[in-house]
């Protein structure tokens, strides 16, 4: 197994009064994929905001290349090369698909030199370029979500729900795009849906009230019914 | 020549009102000589006019630019333009400087004032730094009206007797004054459009619309909100100065909530964000405010609140809001309706 570009070690995080994660631990390896993985409310997002400081954990460590990220401000800890998909199809609603992705530039020529990439992976936004973020239909939004994270060179993509919502079809293509751009970057991907997720995954992580419960890899999990059943509630 | 082309309606409005002095002049019978000379008549009266909507456009799209492009809500908008107002008093009346120190002066209180907005804008944010702001003008406009400030201040009464530059003397160079206020509107404007279209633009309006989005990106958000804050601040405190020079009198009303809240009403017809939105929105402010007065006396605040109330139901964006609104709407049907076509056609 290769070594982990990010390591989340016992990681507890409050948000207000609320104790939502109570030992998360996890191991990413480089190059990629990591399904992170449980039922509705045990923690997944809050896991992808610690990551990023927006939920500061208060006790563990989170490592990054082998270097402590935890306390640090997001804008500090997304400069350092990790890059985030929101659920909700989180563009600037406002800007259009041009200046969605020119923003997410860290470096000036960002967006040319990967432009072939990117717009490979989603042709739909060539062609919408000078579109209003408000205009494009949901599945669009989701593209331009993962299109924007693709933009800078970021080593580590963490990816919120990106099939959620989403119609088959365009499902399809999405997991398209994220197989294509795993070959790139590192990819800790939540997905709800566990078929997206084994298709997509080596390796899993699940994690039921705010704990880590099972780990390893998503070729084991696929044929172990029993622990899909209870974690997951899929069969 | 193809460059000019997307500034078009822009440069036809400064023509027109590069021209206005004279056309109204000529209309009403005074000779191209007579306006030289600013002699009194109803061009001279347009041109005054003119120059209080020029001053409050500035006022306007500074507001426009702090709350429309980076989402910044401040309850002490009215104090950037009094400082600017009341330093420019102080120092030519009290102080006996000259024009020129006192306008680095006004620029350096323009800034100071900003980094006191951004020290509280790095602790609070929201509604808490709307209520900061609040009494940070209320003890201002406190300050402005004590007695024992009095003596250079006016107190209650306000600033009066301001000396002037022969050169800007509002009365005798009237028209000399509302070119150079033109200028300065279309260089604000031209300042904040290139601010707005250039990338620290962008991040201020991926702030505005979710910060936290925008920090995710990599960005320190407070910065860029500062950018944004010591522009307006700035340019609000230059239109006091201008105010200043130009009203025989400086009224501690300048200081006061109600002329933020006048502020944020020609941002909100206008149109919020849009920065030539809250510009016309000053210009139908003015009018309806000095022709209302004129026509219904005590009524007028009641026919303003009727028509910011119509405004506000029928075009909710703002006057430029609502119809980039409608345009972008259509050219988004547009696109569709061509795509179907090209997928009908094969």
């Amino acid at each position: 197994m290769p070594a982990p570009i990010l390591s989340l070690q016992s990681i507890h995080t409050f948000i207000g009064r609320f104790h939502i994660l109570e030992g998360v631990s996890l191991d990413a390896p480089e190059g990629s994929i990591t399904a992170l993985l449980g039922r509705n409310g045990a923690g997944k997002t809050t896991t992808l905001k610690s990551i990023l400081g927006l939920t500061p954990p208060s006790q563990g460590k989170i490592l990054f290349n082998g270097e402590e990220i935890q306390g640090r401000r997001p804008y500090e800890i997304a400069a350092l090369g990790i890059g985030y998909v929101p659920e909700h199809r989180a563009i600037f609603r406002d800007l259009s698909v041009y200046e969605n992705l020119k923003i997410a530039e860290r470096k000036k020529g960002d967006l040319e030199r990967k432009a072939d990439f990117i717009f490979g992976l989603f042709p739909d936004l060539k062609r919408l370029i000078h579109l209003s973020g408000a205009n494009l239909s949901g599945g669009q939004q989701q593209m331009l979500a993962v299109a924007r994270a693709l933009v800078p060179d970021n080593e580590l993509l963490l990816i919120d729900e990106p099939s959620e919502g989403l119609a088959p079809v365009i499902i399809e293509q999405m997991m398209e795009a994220i197989k294509a751009l795993s070959a790139k970057t590192t990819v800790l991907l939540v997905e709800q849906n566990f078929l997206v997720a084994s298709t997509l995954a080596e390796h899993y992580v699940i994690i039921e009230e705010g704990r880590t419960v099972k780990r390893g890899l998503m070729a084991d999990l696929i044929h172990d019914e029993a622990a899909i059943h209870r974690y997951l509630g899929a069969a | 020549m193809t460059r000019l082309r997307p500034h078009i309606s822009l440069l036809l409005l400064l023509l027109i009102l590069a021209l206005l002095p004279f056309l109204v002049g000529l209309l009403d019978g005074q000779s191209p000589a007579s306006m030289l000379a600013g002699e009194a008549g109803r061009s001279k009266f347009i041109q005054g006019l003119m120059i209080e909507i020029f001053i409050l456009a500035i006022y306007a799209v500074s507001y426009d630019l702090i709350l429309g492009v980076a989402g910044i809500l401040s309850f002490g908008h009215a104090m950037f333009f009094a400082v600017g107002a009341y330093a420019t008093g102080i120092l030519l009346k009290s102080a006996g400087w000259s024009l020129g120190p006192t306008l680095i002066a006004v620029v350096g209180l323009g800034l100071a004032q900003a980094i006191l907005f951004g020290v509280v804008l790095a602790r609070v944010s929201g509604i808490t730094f709307a209520l900061v702001t609040l009494g940070l003008a209320y003890v201002f406009d406190i300050l402005i009206k004590t007695r024992e400030l009095g003596e250079y201040t006016g107190g209650d009464v306000g600033l009066q007797g301001i000396p002037r530059p022969d050169f800007l003397n509002p009365s005798d160079e009237r028209l000399r004054f509302y070119y150079l206020m033109l200028v300065f509107a279309a260089l604000v404007y031209l300042l904040y459009r290139r601010f707005v279209d250039s990338p620290t633009g962008r991040v201020c309006i991926a702030a505005r619309e979710n910060e936290e989005r925008a920090r995710m990106l990599g960005f320190n958000t407070i910065l860029f909100k500062f950018v944004a804050l010591t522009m307006a601040s700035i340019s609000a405190a230059l239109a006091g100065m201008a105010y200043a020079l130009f009203q025989p009198i400086v009224s501690p009303e300048v200081a006061g909530l109600g002329f933020t809240v006048e502020g944020l009403l020609m941002v909100l017809m206008g149109g919020i964000g849009a920065l030539s939105g809250p510009m016309l929105g000053a210009a139908l402010f003015k009018f309806m405010d000095f022709y209302f007065n004129k026509w219904f006396g005590e009524s007028a605040s009641f026919m303003v609140g009727a028509i910011y109330v119509l405004i506000v139901l029928f075009l909710p964006y703002g006057l430029v809001g609502t119809w980039r609104m409608r345009r972008r709407d259509m050219l988004a049907g547009w696109e569709e309706l061509l795509e179907r076509w090209r997928k009908m056609m094969g």
